[in-house]
């Protein structure tokens, strides 16, 4: 008897503890959830976005017309499956109002899945920006305040060739999806606006040595006009220190980088090193309004140093959430009145420290797209506009054929074509005889 | 001894009993928390089973587990092919996989056997991460809708997920409880413990290890099935390392050599990192001292450290107990 029973006798005592777990809280408090990944690799993504939503709520101080805000935080490791499980806790245990979250580009797209099974549940999506959130797998209850990877590159392409002038580009980046997408935003702004060629080197994301890719850019100066960086956190430290010792910054003009290749968190890291280097977002540092002033001064009074982009997106998303309650009253127990009036909020420039936004009809924001710089000022280095594109929406030139751009095969490591000539032949299958005939009678896209 | 063994039976069929009730009795969270012991339960079972079977650690029983999941994905998002026909072909798949690697593995011991599983499982990792075009890279698949089993929709109702993965598991508990004590466990103990004679009785000793590496990998297989259509999508996390390993602490602080160490272990992970990432962001703190005071006090795992608990109390309170049977026995 002694022998096995103790086996029972502890499955017994395990469940009777669980069983009285997840109780349901009391109703008269908001209760916001937050997600994203605060240990592992990913943290300074998901403790940004958190850094931001904690401050936008100490503006409001914790409190919707003297109801009492509750955070509910929850880590994800970056994995998942303990996303979806932690999201379950969020609904099940803390029965939250809303959701803020989640960071990386995998998490977005299993967080709208789960949106789609719980339309119940408003969720406002973070820092992670692939478009198919938005896009292919829209769905009601998910509104992005945030961006998509190739909403704020499809204008930075169009600016390499015809501002830069450049006709041959190379891109070197970390092999997984994000680059990718950044990579084919660009290629279809650089290419559509008269640049010849762009060529993908991929690196594993992990890699710190560079030397072999160093040897092979320096043999094709000759060939190509500029690099672009399209990789992230250490890499992108460890790929500017090799550019300088393999010599490279005497053959090309400057690096150009992806989309949060020089945030904020970056560019201490990087030095000056990171003059000069060009690259394009829907927020820079630099930006004189005062909404973004006083975001950066209080960020730094709070947390001791300046914000970037990342943190901006939980900033705007609890200002988004508060409009939204504001125009049903603070009724956030009716989450489809709710999720109406999210989808409904517009940003001013006054409101959101990047400018003012709206959501298109597949809530994400239509929102101007900066070409920045990066230039010392005051001893500090800094992102400056030199040229901004405003109203752009997720689909980029290709607003008014939403369809066709949807209906056109996903992003891959080589998709679409780097070189022009297969490239037009793909659009042309895609997009119609007619639009590669305005672009060529235009020499690109219309501003 | 009669007693003894109705009591014990007693006791399984009300603990059975309060398994089948949960979701009648017990939230959707506790439930939730179940079905997903029970899936990563099978992975850390197959893990566990080779570790104790044959003395060997795996690296790469949870590429099993997301072969099963991948397939499910891909067949039933990209060609719609009715269930029960994804799950049965994921399983297929990941089983002939293991026949293929199990053919390289299963000739090496100790470190190179952890090796080799090692950058199988990578391979395993580096396929699902950048074969963008049929696993959709890092984003990886989603709209896996689970099925409709006996007109119940498992998709909506949780519970009739847990009760029907329960059965399954169930049974794949059962398997591996006789698997060990059947002829065949029993020869790949023998192996374990030693090789040299095993060999020199006549057996085919490298056939049994193949055979039970196989037997490992359905299980893992198995899990994740029940994976895949619970959390309803599948990237290359599921497959990666970080997935491995955490498999093997499961093991190590469950207990690595026996089935409900496995389990246990699973559910003191799984069900530890929920709670306490409710309550602090530095709840990986916690679970790191944790594992460690289990590695330091109790080397077979916290299943071993209970068992031991419960052997000491009761022979302590035995003298007790039987003199109490005893006057029972002699009322009657």
């Amino acid at each position: 008897m002694k022998r096995k029973n103790w086996v029972v006798m502890i499955t017994v005592i395990f469940f009777l503890i669980g069983a009285m777990a997840g109780s349901a809280a009391a109703l008269d408090e908001i209760r916001i959830g937050t997600i994203g990944p605060i240990t592992g690799w990913a943290t300074i993504f998901g403790q940004g976005n958190l850094n931001g939503i904690e401050l936008a709520l100490d503006e409001y101080n914790n409190e919707f017309n003297g109801v009492p805000i509750k955070i509910v935080s929850e880590d994800t490791k970056a994995d998942v499956e303990v996303m979806r499980t932690k999201l379950d806790s969020l609904k099940n245990r803390d029965k939250v109002h809303l959701i803020i979250g989640p960071s990386l580009g995998h998490e977005g797209m299993a967080a709208v899945d789960w949106g789609a099974r719980n339309p119940e549940v408003p969720m406002l999506i973070g820092y992670s920006a692939p478009e198919d959130i938005t896009m292919r797998k829209a769905t009601n209850s998910v509104v992005r305040p945030g961006w998509t990877g190739a909403q704020v590159i499809f204008n930075f392409g169009q600016y390499c060739a015809k501002d830069l002038g450049y006709k041959k580009i190379i891109i070197v980046g970390q092999d997984y999806s994000y680059p990718w997408d950044q990579a084919a935003g660009f290629i279809r702004g650089f290419l559509e606006n008269g640049g010849e060629e762009v060529k993908r080197v991929w690196h594993p994301v992990e890699a710190v040595d560079f030397s072999s890719i160093m040897a092979k850019l320096l043999g094709m100066s000759k060939e190509y006009d500029a690099v672009l960086n399209n990789s992230g956190g250490a890499q992108v430290v460890a790929f500017f220190k090799q550019w300088k010792q393999f010599g490279l910054d005497k053959v090309y003009p400057q690096i150009l980088g992806q989309a949060n290749v020089p945030i904020v968190s970056m560019l201490s890291e990087l030095g000056d090193s990171s003059l000069g280097v060009y690259s394009s977002l829907h927020y820079y540092d630099g930006n004189p309004s005062a909404a973004n002033q006083k975001f950066r001064e209080s960020f730094k009074k709070k947390y001791g140093h300046y914000p970037d982009v990342i943190a901006l997106q939980g900033y705007d998303a609890v200002h988004v959430a508060f409009k939204a309650m504001k125009a049903i009253d603070g009724k956030v127990d009716d989450p489809h009145k709710f999720i109406a009036a999210l989808r409904q909020v517009r940003m001013s420039a006054d409101e959101s420290p990047r400018g003012a936004f709206y959501f298109d009809k597949y809530a994400n924001p239509v929102q101007n797209i900066y070409i920045k710089k990066v230039v010392k000022k005051d001893g500090r280095l800094m992102n400056e506009a030199v040229k901004t594109y405003t109203e752009v929406s997720q689909f980029g030139p290709y607003a008014d054929m939403a369809e066709k751009y949807m209906a056109a095969p996903a992003t891959t490591r080589d998709y679409p074509p780097g070189d022009k000539a297969s490239y037009f032949k793909e659009i042309e299958k895609y997009f119609g005889k007619d639009y590669v005939e305005n672009l060529k009678k235009n020499n690109g896209w219309t501003d | 001894m009669q007693s003894t063994s109705k009591t014990k039976a007693t006791l399984l069929l009300a603990s059975l009993a309060l398994m089948i009730a949960v979701p009648w009795i017990a939230s959707d969270y506790f439930v939730m928390m179940c079905i997903r012991v029970m899936y990563f339960g099978m992975l850390t079972l197959s893990l566990c089973f080779l570790a104790g079977e044959l003395g060997v650690v795996s690296l790469m029983q949870a590429s099993f587990f997301g072969i099963s999941g991948y397939f499910i994905a891909i067949l039933q998002t990209q060609y719609q092919i009715p269930f029960p026909i994804p799950p049965l072909v994921g399983i297929g798949v990941a089983v002939l996989f293991a026949a293929l690697t199990g053919l390289l593995v299963i000739r090496v011991q100790g470190i190179y056997f952890l090796m080799l599983t090692l950058v199988l499982g990578q391979l395993v990792w580096a396929l699902a991460s950048q074969w963008a075009s049929v696993t959709r890279g890092d984003s990886g698949i989603t709209d896996i809708f689970a099925p409709v089993i006996f007109g119940i929709s498992t998709e909506k109702s949780k519970g009739a997920f847990y009760l029907f993965e329960l059965v399954i598991f169930s049974g794949v508990l059962y398997f591996l409880w006789a698997l060990k004590r059947s002829p065949f466990g029993l020869m790949l103990r023998g192996i374990r413990d030693s090789e040299s004679r095993m060999v020199m009785l006549g057996y085919p000793v490298a056939f049994l290890r193949y055979v039970a590496f196989i037997f490992a990998a359905f299980v893992a297989s198995v899990g994740g099935v029940f994976f895949a259509y619970f959390t309803g999508l599948i990237n290359p996390h599921s497959v990666s390392l970080t997935a491995n390993v955490e498999t093997l602490l499961s093991g190590i602080l469950g207990g690595i050599q026996t089935l409900f160490g496995a389990i246990l272990g699973t559910a003191i992970l799984k069900i530890l990192d929920l709670v306490l990432s409710g309550i602090t962001h530095r709840y990986l703190l916690i679970m790191g001292i944790l594992f460690l005071i289990v590695v330091m006090f109790a080397p077979k795992g916290a299943a071993g450290a209970l068992q031991r608990l419960w052997d000491s109390v009761a022979s302590r309170s035995s003298r007790g107990i039987m003199s109490v049977a005893k006057r029972a026995s002699d009322d009657s």
